[in-house]
């Protein structure tokens, strides 16, 4: 099975449209998100599928594709990601290139600038906001690839052969590199230096945002010390919000809409990336379905904020406490002990605040079904 | 610009003249799609069972009659019109290319680091580390004196340095991937960050030193440039991703080796040579020849890199020499001098993975013409580079570009 899902790795998001499942909120809220998104797909005309054709049927993806391939049965990353692209995985539903339609759409068309026509619009959005879109996620979808990449020195012969990890990171090297030029291509082709300023910034913030979630933080332990909320915030900024906010704001700049319309798209999009990524973090805390063995990361939002709350003391107390006999960590443990403090409701709070600042700042741009569906998705990041 | 490659691969095969080598060679520019790469399959295998001479490559008598020649048959110097250009270079006497783009050069690597803003100081550290001072620095330095010998036909622009700028980054940032793709420990004499930090800090450190480059290309304000340059990031990728393939054919596989050449190494050179002519001119000719001696000295530069594999001492190039063997590739050569051992094939085809292959196929290779005959391919190169740059005004800097060429062939590391 995994074979052939693989080989359709690079026709998938093509053909999938139809039948992908919306996973990203799952358990209560999945059915309303799952409206909210498919309403959404209507208002911006054609189907949603922003990896460009050209680059997805490319000999150099089937290429990859095939690799890919080989891999299966090995433990590399990449057939994770390269899953996650088939069935729809919590980070690949190109949210990000819908969004930068709808506030297209919501902002429509221009009034200055004169070189853009008004016919060129296909259902209110113009040519080149679409191709912003699909760079927006051909980047993001770089950054999935690229993040796969595993370390050789701390692979051990337990895990399998060393041969299979250094293939597998060729592949996601080379298939992270590829989605990046086509980005780089299609930014070019915009005619916007304006755009690709703020685009290829977004890049670096995207590094700059895994290097400090990967690198900077908290070990599997959770001993080391020093965890800032703010600075937190700052960093999840930088991984999981800049890049929308930023392809928000292109979206304007290249219909020749003002500064303020600019900062406002930057404002929606910024806010509710971080709604986003909160509402994720607070899965397993909200969760109510006892018998799937619980597990979350150190750095998820609760955690943080937890540890804030408790102090540093506190906390390695419950880490301790939270450990079995064979020094291995009880994650249900410590949930319990997380979801006994403020942590979890101050991020509800938190993401309840974030989602408010989304709306907000769309109630400058004027009424439309495009806006409904931008306060619609801004109204679902707080359902749980 | 270019004749369609197809025509030239029938050419070759029909023919095997030694004329339509060198047109090959020359029209690999890297603009054939993938599809006309099929249409040179469809051409039928050539002369299989029959063993392939050295003498069907007379490098050394070739008559070279290429179509570039009259092409460019205009002149652009003689033809102008002397006018009042500012120069900006009249101070410098000296040819030689280094003390010419001094000047130019000296704070290029302060002025990357400090564009390279990083919050983390790790990840600041990595980025810096291989704007040490300590590479060649060759591809700056071609821009450096391709902008200040073309600034004579106009009034010169900012943007160049900045181009400069974005050519180091962008072949850094490439090294340091390419480094993780072949798991290289060793570049420059110095560890290579895979080595040292692991491979996933090298890939985000690539990722950051490309986005700071798009930002200054993009600060540049010119679309023209941007495009250029989305060209030369195409380019890499698609080289990298040809080096993993090997053809059957040999034929095939020379255009292949070429075309890798082009898109690895030499289109970046060009494209940047190019875009400090948009800068300052917009007569297409000239960005012509700026492209032209960019991908010539690029080629040539590459090829001669592929020989130094051979010959350079294990330190001099601050790598392992055979590297290209070890790696599964087979160079400008292992190709020649598979057509006087054509043993060789059967280790170009397994990427010499078998035991005792890379140690047989460098033997072979020793024993053959086939570092001669590449290194006088890169000398033709070099000409062509020459016969380019040489249609441009007089001026030290472009006396430089001219003596530059002999510095790409000499070196000997």
């Amino acid at each position: 099975m995994l074979p052939s899902v693989c080989s359709r790795l690079s026709r998938v998001s093509w053909f999938c449209q139809g039948q992908r499942t919306l996973s990203l909120f799952s358990s209560s809220g999945s059915s309303n998100w799952s409206k909210v998104v498919s309403d959404a797909e209507k208002i911006v005309g054609y189907p949603t599928s922003f990896m460009s054709l050209r680059c997805l049927l490319s000999d150099e993806l089937s290429n990859v594709a095939m690799h890919v391939r080989k891999l299966v049965g090995t433990q590399h990353p990449l057939l994770n990601t390269a899953r996650g692209f088939v069935y729809d995985s919590k980070n690949n539903l190109q949210m990000r290139g819908l969004v930068v339609l709808l506030l297209s759409k919501a902002a429509g068309p221009s009034h200055t600038a004169s070189d853009l026509l008004a016919q060129d619009m296909v259902s209110g959005i113009y040519p080149s906001q679409r191709n912003l879109a699909e760079i927006t996620e051909l980047i993001h979808t770089a950054f999935l690839v690229h993040r796969g990449i595993v370390d050789l020195k701390e692979w051990t012969v337990s895990d399998g052969p060393l041969k299979d990890m250094q293939f597998g990171n060729k592949m996601a090297v080379l298939g992270g590199d590829f989605l990046l030029a086509n980005a780089c291509t299609g930014l070019a082709q915009l005619d916007n230096t304006k755009v690709v300023e703020l685009i290829s910034s977004a890049i670096g913030d995207l590094v700059q945002g895994v290097y400090y979630e990967n690198f900077n933080n908290i070990e599997e332990n959770g001993l080391i010390s020093g965890v800032n909320v703010a600075q937190w915030e700052e960093q999840i900024f930088l991984s999981h919000g800049a890049l929308l906010a930023k392809s928000c704001q292109a979206a304007m700049e290249l219909a020749g809409h003002d500064k303020e319309s600019q900062r406002l798209a930057y404002k929606y999009g910024k806010h509710l990336s971080l709604g986003h990524k909160l509402n994720s973090d607070l899965q397993p805390f909200v969760k109510s379905d006892m018998g799937e063995p619980v597990s979350f990361s150190m750095s998820a939002a609760p955690v943080v904020f937890h540890r804030q709350i408790v102090g540093q003391e506190r906390w390695h107390q419950q880490l301790q406490q939270a450990k079995t006999l064979g020094n291995q960590m009880d994650y249900s443990k410590l949930l319990a002990a997380v979801k006994s403090e403020k942590g979890v409701s101050s991020v509800v709070d938190l993401c309840c605040y974030h989602s408010n600042k989304a709306l907000e700042a769309i109630q400058a741009f004027p009424s439309s079904e495009a806006r409904s569906a931008l306060e619609n998705i801004a109204s679902a990041i707080t359902k749980f | 610009m270019a004749g369609p490659w197809w025509r030239q691969c029938r050419r070759w095969s029909t023919n095997r003249t030694t004329v339509s080598l060198f047109e090959t060679l020359w029209y690999a520019d890297g603009r054939s799609s993938s599809s006309l790469g099929r249409a040179c399959w469809s051409s039928g295998p050539l002369n299989e069972g029959q063993p392939p001479s050295t003498t069907q490559i007379h490098l050394k008598t070739l008559t070279y009659n290429s179509s570039l020649i009259r092409q460019k048959s205009r002149f652009l110097y003689p033809t102008r019109q002397p006018c009042c250009c500012r120069t900006t270079h009249s101070d410098a006497k000296l040819k030689d290319p280094f003390t010419l783009a001094q000047k130019d050069m000296t704070s290029l690597y302060d002025d990357i680091k400090k564009e390279l803003f990083v919050s983390t100081d790790e990840l600041k550290f990595l980025c810096d580390y291989y704007f040490d001072g300590k590479g060649k620095a060759i591809r700056p330095m071609i821009v450096v004196l391709m902008a200040r010998a073309l600034n004579i036909h106009s009034n010169g622009s900012g943007g160049q340095r900045a181009v400069a700028m974005i050519t180091e980054m962008i072949h850094t940032a490439s090294l340091v991937h390419d480094d993780v793709i072949d798991g290289s420990d060793k570049r420059r004499g110095k560890r290579t960050i895979n080595e040292v930090w692991g491979e996933k800090k090298a890939i985000l450190t690539g990722d950051f030193i490309l986005s700071a480059a798009s930002v200054i290309l993009a600060r540049i304000g010119n679309n023209a440039v941007v495009k250029v340059f989305s060209q030369v990031i195409d380019d890499l990728v698609r080289g990298e991703f040809m080096q993993l393939g090997s053809k059957e054919n040999e034929n095939e596989r020379f255009k292949h080796y070429l075309e890798k050449t082009f898109k690895k190494t030499a289109s970046l050179i060009a494209n940047s040579c190019k875009a400090v002519s948009i800068l300052v001119n917009s007569d297409p000719d000239i960005h012509e020849i700026a492209y032209q001696y960019g991908k010539n000295v690029g080629i040539a530069f590459q090829l001669v890199d592929d020989v130094l594999d051979f010959t350079s001492g294990a330190n001099q190039l601050g790598k392992p020499t055979a590297a290209d063997l070890k790696l599964g590739l087979a160079t400008g050569p292992v190709l020649f001098a598979c057509q006087q051992f054509p043993e060789l094939h059967g280790m170009i085809m397994r990427r010499f993975s078998s035991k005792g292959d890379v140690d047989r196929a460098w033997k072979f290779v020793i024993q053959s013409d086939g570092v001669e005959q590449t290194s006088f391919l890169a000398k033709r190169y070099c000409q062509e580079a020459i016969r380019q740059v040489s249609m441009l005004r007089p001026s030290p800097e472009r006396d430089a570009l001219i003596r530059l060429t002999e510095m790409v062939l000499s070196r000997d590391k």
